[in-house]
Formats: structure tokens, sequence, C-alpha cells
């Protein structure tokens, strides 16, 4: 089995984000308590609803229990040892990128982040998150002149408090689960969307989240509203050091498109994975979810995942629009000791609903890759329909790939397709590329870029680009 | 839950069996299933409890069979009425099991199995005494088809169990009809273990009256090269759960599951499979159907397990389900659970109604709607029902559901 080591060997491509930048930064000490959660809260000047707010989640996190259901095997997190708040030291106020530290700015080049400006070819405004607070959003005069608001969640809970206070927990609630609750007490920072009608946003919008700190965790929240007739695509990026600690990372999406509004979300997730003992990565407990609230509203998640130790992440959409649309598209790699637990929920609330769910899942090493999905047809979903396909690639005879669908209806007149298939790489396929003169690791990247193409067809052009080399990077070594 | 008090107090049975006490002790600490955990979570919890409100009796009135014995060369056995038989003849031989056999095979089942997953053979095996156990060793290629019957009578709980051992090269046609009767509560436990080179052809037919609730469990073991066919047709039940679970020990071997569920006015009929690869070169063919109407329940819920031992193996699993009302209900979750990379495995789900243009079609050539619908309802079970053994001309269960409907 000569061809098997050497997919090993392909896939097992070291990490190259996991530098750690030596800044200067301003911690709180470890520990959860409602103090901690007040002295956040302070520090953010945040006002009194908000603070309502978090104290209400943690309350609620408090009497939740973490939840077992997805079989997914770690260590205990133990919640008094994490640092809730790490932001790096800068002046008080910046008005332009010239006064952000300069290595900030150099840790975001080495990770391929255009944060000058002068790197405006790109097209991308970016809004840079560093451990628990954004450093910068690029763009944003740009933006403005089509009445785009995009910042920090932080400056937008000063600047347009109204609206964080009418939409923040509207999709996902303080209570929803164990990780939101724990999301809502204690999150630092985040980006903020707004499209205001009529408006098509001019450019890609993007976030970048990079943690720093080994021993904080980084709980961000992301908040975008459409308004009717808008559109925007979202792109969303992470990396981590190396530690050799566990460092959770428990985020919480809320998106909102009203009437004839679409949203397209994308993410390239790239956390470190830990080593190949599984010493160490991030835990990365993600609540994503979409409301189609207006006629005629698209929301759509697509999703490359590459790292993190332990992934479990369920991108959803609510469909209570009529003839509102859904979509999801990912593609999931793990490797080693990785466990990916991830999919989707896509729940036909309204009537003449549509969804579609792509899921790709590839398995090396130990890793356990699940597809966990819910479709779920209300009794006023009529005439909605489903289609989900879940592929998995299994390398190697260690891995293993599992599959879940849960599939409700309570309508007659919709339909649901679900169908499930895996594969593996076969030596025939190998050998026959070789014969043609392709080298072996040419040939692995190009059945797997096949077998993924569903899902990178609808990624935007910027971030498809980076998902080929992440890709490339994990399973091909020097071939790009 | 009649039953579960009575285990709690140590009072259902005043003179246990060595099997019963071994159950007894099992349940009597934690008496119910989790009802959270997966296996059991999509249960009606009222209808369950209606299941276990029936006092358990052994002495039953005598099984009112729906089909007289036809002269056809039939064998025909009721569970707890005639156990006695014993044939030896040139090409077969069908031997009743020894006593010691049956406590020895169930003392090894139950010692490794999960309180959850098991949880209604363990119930099964505390409730059934020693008349109500049929055990059977089957050989030979030239057996006339095999008909066994459990029934419950009236107002109360009852409980049967099957053991069939198939030697090797044997080949089998066998139908297992299930009757509830009127508020009465059936619990089934079946054991099958296919030796080498054996082929069974099983069919398992369950209805019931108004009222009438249903435990079946399945129980599969299949050594190498054997060949196992299931088709099964559960209707008419208040609640029913059908648990199936098939074993392919070394690999090897083939497995065939067809299975149809009709779930009618405030029903709730759940199927449960669990399919375990212990060997390389599996195959599985699986089709679970189920038709919902009124303000009904259907539940299917599918695993396919494939350790990394079972290299090349070939498994698939359909789900087909048709929603005929707006109160129905159905869910449905065909899994796989894959270490092994050499391996073909696929499953598909697809909820909906009646087909409209193939309805239209039929309409336009002059066949009312009702009509149209019926064909089109006939053509979708038929698909099942045609897998059922010996069915064809003594059980016109295909005009039984459609009357019905």
């Amino acid at each position: 089995m000569v061809s098997e080591n050497l997919v090993k060997d392909v896939v097992s491509e070291p990490y190259k984000y996991g530098f750690v930048t030596d800044i200067e930064t301003e911690k709180i000490s470890k520990g959860l308590n409602e103090d901690t959660i007040r002295l956040i809260s302070e520090k953010k000047e945040e006002p009194k609803y908000l603070l309502n707010f978090r104290l209400n989640a943690f309350r609620k996190w408090q009497k939740m229990k973490e939840p077992n259901w997805a079989d997914l095997g770690y260590k205990k997190i133990d919640y008094q040892d994490i640092i809730y708040y790490s932001a790096p030291k800068q002046k008080e106020k910046i008005s332009s990128l010239d006064e952000v530290d300069p290595k900030l700015l150099e840790t975001f080049d080495k990770l391929g982040i255009p944060l000058t400006e002068q790197k405006k070819l790109t097209n991308v405004a970016v809004d840079a998150v560093f451990d628990s607070v954004s450093i910068a959003t690029t763009f944003r005069k740009e933006l403005a002149e089509h009445g785009v608001i995009f910042c920090s969640i932080s400056e937008a809970v000063k600047d347009y408090s109204h609206l964080i206070e009418k939409y923040l927990g509207s999709v996902v609630p303080a209570n929803d689960n164990y990780f939101a609750a724990l999301n809502s007490a204690v999150f630092s920072d985040g980006s903020f969307v707004y499209i205001p009608k009529g408006v098509k946003c001019p450019m890609d919008l993007s976030s970048y989240f990079r943690i720093n700190s080994g021993d904080s965790g980084q709980f961000e929240r992301t908040l975008i509203i459409a308004e009717e007739y808008s559109s925007v695509s979202y792109l969303e990026g992470c990396t981590a050091p190396m530690f050799d600690t566990n460092t959770l990372h428990a985020a919480v999406v809320e998106l909102i498109a009203l009437d004839d509004a679409s949203i397209k979300y994308s993410t390239v997730q790239n956390w470190y994975a830990g080593n190949e003992e599984g010493v160490g990565g991030i835990f990365n407990f993600v609540t994503k979810r979409g409301k189609c609230l207006g006629k005629r509203s698209k929301i759509s998640w697509s999703q490359v995942e590459t790292g993190s130790a332990i992934t479990w992440k369920y991108p959803s959409c609510l469909l209570l629009g009529e003839e509102s649309v859904g979509e999801f598209y990912s593609v999931a790699l793990t490797n080693n000791l990785q466990q990916a637990d991830t999919g989707t929920k896509m729940i036909h609330i309204g009537p003449r609903t549509k969804s579609t769910i792509v899921s790709k899942g590839i398995s090396a090493g130990s890793s356990v890759n699940s597809y966990r999905g819910l479709v779920k047809m209300g009794s006023k979903a009529t005439g909605s329909r489903n289609y989900s396909q879940c592929d998995s690639m299994l390398i190697g005879d260690q891995a293993a790939a599992n599959t879940f669908p849960y599939i409700q209806s309570q309508q007659p007149n919709s339909e649901i397709e679900h169908e499930a298939s895996t594969c593996r790489i076969s030596e025939d396929q190998l050998f026959y590329l070789q014969s043609r003169g392709i080298e072996f690791e040419e040939a692995v990247s190009m059945m797997v870029s096949g077998f993924c193409r569903d899902v990178f067809n609808q990624l935007p052009m910027e971030f498809a680009a980076e998902a080929d080399k992440l890709l490339a990077l994990k399973l091909e070594g020097s071939v790009g | 839950m009649h039953i579960i008090e009575e285990i709690k107090k140590n009072e259902l049975i005043s003179n246990p069996s060595e099997i019963q006490k071994i159950c007894l002790d099992k349940l009597k600490l934690n008496p119910l299933p989790n009802i959270k955990s997966e296996y059991w979570r999509l249960s009606n919890k009222s209808k369950f409890s209606s299941f276990l409100d029936h006092s358990n009796k052994n002495k039953e009135s005598k099984v009112n069979l729906p089909y007289k014995k036809a002269s056809q060369n039939i064998i025909r056995l009721i569970i707890g009425e005639n156990n006695s038989i014993n044939i030896e003849k040139e090409n077969y031989s069908i031997k009743k099991l020894k006593e010691i056999e049956i406590v020895d095979y169930i003392k090894k089942n139950v010692s490794n199995s999960d309180h959850n997953d098991h949880w209604s053979d363990l119930l099964n095996h505390c409730l059934s005494s020693k008349e109500n156990i049929l055990g059977l060793n089957i050989s030979g290629n030239k057996i006339p088809p095999l008909e066994i019957f459990s029934a419950s009578s009236p107002d109360s709980l009852n409980a049967k169990t099957l053991i069939l051992f198939f030697e090797k090269n044997s080949k089998v046609d066998l139908i297992q009809i299930n009757l509830g009767n009127k508020n009465s509560s059936l619990s089934q436990s079946t054991y099958l273990c296919l030796e080498e080179n054996t082929l069974v052809n099983h069919g398992v037919v369950s209805y019931g009256e108004s009222k009438s609730n249903l435990l079946n469990s399945l129980n599969v073991i299949q050594k190498t090269n054997s060949e196992y066919s299931l088709g099964s047709l559960h209707f008419k039940f208040n609640y029913a759960r059908f648990e199936i679970r098939i074993n392919q020990l070394d690999g090897n071997a083939k497995t065939n599951i067809k299975g149809i569920q009709i779930t009618k006015n405030n029903d709730q009929i759940a199927t449960y499979t669990t399919m375990q690869f212990n060997g390389p070169n599996g195959f599985l063919d699986q089709i679970n159907k189920s038709l919902a109407d009124d303000k009904s329940h259907a539940v299917f819920e599918g695993s396919i397990i494939v350790p990394k031992i079972a290299q090349k193996t070939d498994a698939s699993q359909l789900s087909r389900n048709l929603l005929l009302s707006r109160h129905a209900k159905i869910d449905t979750k065909p899994q796989l659970e894959i270490i092994a990379d050499d391996v073909k495995c696929k499953h598909g789900a697809t909820i909906s109604q009646l087909n409209e243009e193939e309805l239209f079609y039929m309409r336009s050539r002059g066949l009312t709607l009702a009509e149209a619908s019926k064909l089109q309802l006939s053509s979708y079970i038929q698909e099942i029902i045609s897998s059922i053994p010996i069915s064809k001309d003594r059980w016109d269960l295909l005009d039984k559901i459609l009357k019905e409907n």
C-alpha cells in the first residue's frame, strides 16, 4: 500500500499560521462570574440594556448543562480557567491605520489579510479582530457613501444602539444553547453590518479572526442586517497560533434578511487543529443562524472547515418569509485526531420555501467527521422543497465518516430529498492519472478538488482561491 | 404503567424462571428506557405508557386465527399453544430446542445487552413464561413453508419469544404473523441464527385492532455466505415499535430488508434498524416505506455501522415516505457510521405526497381521483408486499390494506 502512505504524508502538512505575535496585551484575570461580566461591559462602556442582556444570559447559562449529544470526546473545559477579555494595548482612539501598532499590521500581513489601504485592488473591506477586540476596519468611508454600516460591534453599540437593541439576540436567543448563552454573557467584539433598503453592497465585506493569546477564549458576535431589496456577500476567516493548550472559541452569528434581501456568508475556518497526537488546538463551538424574515429573502452559507481540534457548528436557516431560500454548502476536512460535527438546520416555516444542502466531508488520519443536519417542514410550509446531498471521502482506514440526517415533515404538500454516499481515493483512479503523466500529489489534489467542486463554485472569487490554497496546504504539500 | 410498578415492587411474577429472574434484576433498578436517548426520544410517551398499562396474563384465550389451515403443505405454529413439534423427514428436520439451550442462549444475549437498546427484549424475557417461548432447530433444504403466529388476548399484555436456529445449508421460507387484539399489548422478541450457507426468506406481518399495541424486536445473526431477506408490514396499531438488529458476524453475507408501515387515525408506528457489519464483503439493500394519514406519526431510524474490519462493504438504505394528511407527521433518520475506507455506502430519504402528474395522467384516462390514488398507493405498497414470502395467495394483504384506507 505505497500510495496509501503517500496520501497520508501529503495530508499531514504543517500548520503555517502557528506563530505568536509578541505584543503587549491587556488581560483581565481568569474566571467567570457576574463581576467579570460587569467588568467587560464597563470596559466597553456599554448601555444598561446590554449589561442586562449579558447578565440574563449568564444566569441562564449557569442553569444549563454542556451538551453531550454530539458524542465528541474532549476533556472537560474548565470555564474558570479562561481569560474572557484580552486586547492588544493601544492608544485611546485610532483615527487611521497608521496609528495601529505596526506589529499588528505585520501579523495580518503575514496572514495575507489586506489591512493597509494601498491594497485596494483586492476590493474587500476587512474588519480585523485580534483576540477580544476589533483593531481595524477598512474601507469604511467608501461604504458609508452607500449607506452601508460596517464596523465592530462595540462601535455599533455606541453609534447605532437602536439597531443593536432591536436585533441582538433576535435570531439566536440568549438561552438558545449552552455555548450561545456563554457567548451572550461574555462576547467581547465582532462585526456589525447594516445594508440599507435597496443597496447592493459595492464590495465584499470580510472579518478576520485571530486568536493570539493561549489562555484567553474568543467570543465574538456578528450581526448582519439586510433591509428590503439589499444584498451583501460576507466573508470570514480565522487562524490561531500553535499552543499545547486548548483554546475555546464560542461565537454567535446572527443574520436577518428582510423582503427580497439576500445574504451570502462564507467562512474559511483554519484554526489551529492541534498536533498529530491531538495536543492543543481550538475548540470551536459556534452558533450560526440566519432568519429569512421577508418574502423572497435568501440566506446562503458556504463554509470550508479545515481547522480546530473540535468543530461543533450548524449554520442554520429559519425560513419564515414566503418563497424564502436557504442554502448550505460545506467542505469539512479532518485529519489526525480532529473531530468535526457539523451540518445545518433548515427549518421551513413559511409557504413555498426552498432549501439546498450540499455537504462534503473528507476524513483522514484518525479523525471523525460527522454530518448532522435537520430538515423540518412545518405544517404551514405548503409547496416547500428541500434537497440534501452529503458525500464523504475517506483517506486511510482509521478515519470515520458519519452521517446523521434528521428529517421531519408535517406538510404533505412539500418534498424532501436526501442522499448520501461514501467513497475513497481509489488506486485505480490514481493509477490512471499517474499513467497520464500527472504527479501523485497533483492527482490527489485534482480528485479532492473535483470532489469539492460543487461547494467551491459557491464561494466568492477571493475565497475560492483561498480555499483552494488551504486545501492544497492541508493536502498537497508543495503543489498548489 | 402497571407493569413497571410491579417490577419495582417485585410483584410481577410469583415464581420466576431463571431467565425471568436475571432480567427482572436488570430492570428493577432502572425499569424504563431513557426517553431522552436517541433510540426512544420519538416514542409517544402516553402511547408508550398505554402499552404498559395492561396486566400480564400467561394463560390466554385461544387465538382466533384469521385463516383456517389450508390443505397446502404449510407448517403452522402458534406460540404458546402447540410448542411440541418434532419432525424428522428425509430432506429436513425441525426439532424443538432443549430448555437448557434456550436458557443458555437468552442468558448469553441478555448478559451483554445495553439497557436502552435492548429494553424491549429485557421486558419480553421478564414477562414471557416457558410456555410462551418457542425454540426450534431447523435444517434441510426442502422444508415446507413455516407460518408462526403470536397473538395477544384482549385487555392484557402478552409476551412471546421465538428462537430459530438454522443449520448449515438450510433453506427456509418463514412468515411470522403478529396479531393484536382489542385493548391489548403484545411484546414479541425473535432471534434468528443463520449458520453458513443458509438462505432465509422472512416475512413479518403485524396488524392489530382498535387500541392494540406492539413491541416487536427482531435480532438476526448471520454467518458467512448466508442470505437473509426480510419483508415486513405493520399496520393498524395504536402504538407499534419494530426494532431490527442484524449482525453480519464475519462478513461475506447478504441482507435484504424491505419494510412498510401504514399509519392512520392517531397511530404511531416506528421502525428502528441497526445493521452491523463485522466482517468484509458484506452486502445490504434496504428500503423502508411509510405512509402516514390523518393525525398519525410514522418514524424510521436506520443506522448502518461499518467498522474498520468491514472493508468492501456494499450497503444502501432508502427511506421513502408518503405524507397524506396535513396533520400527520413523519420523522426519518437514515444514518451512516463508517470507518472502513474501501466501502460503497449510500443512503437516501424522500418525503412527498402522491405524484400529481401521475394522478393527472390517470384521471385524463377516465379514472376518478379516488381510483387513481388507490392505484398509485397499491403500486407503492406492492413493491414491499411482493417480497413477503408465502403471502401471495393466502394473505390478500394489499386488498386488506386498501379496504382499510
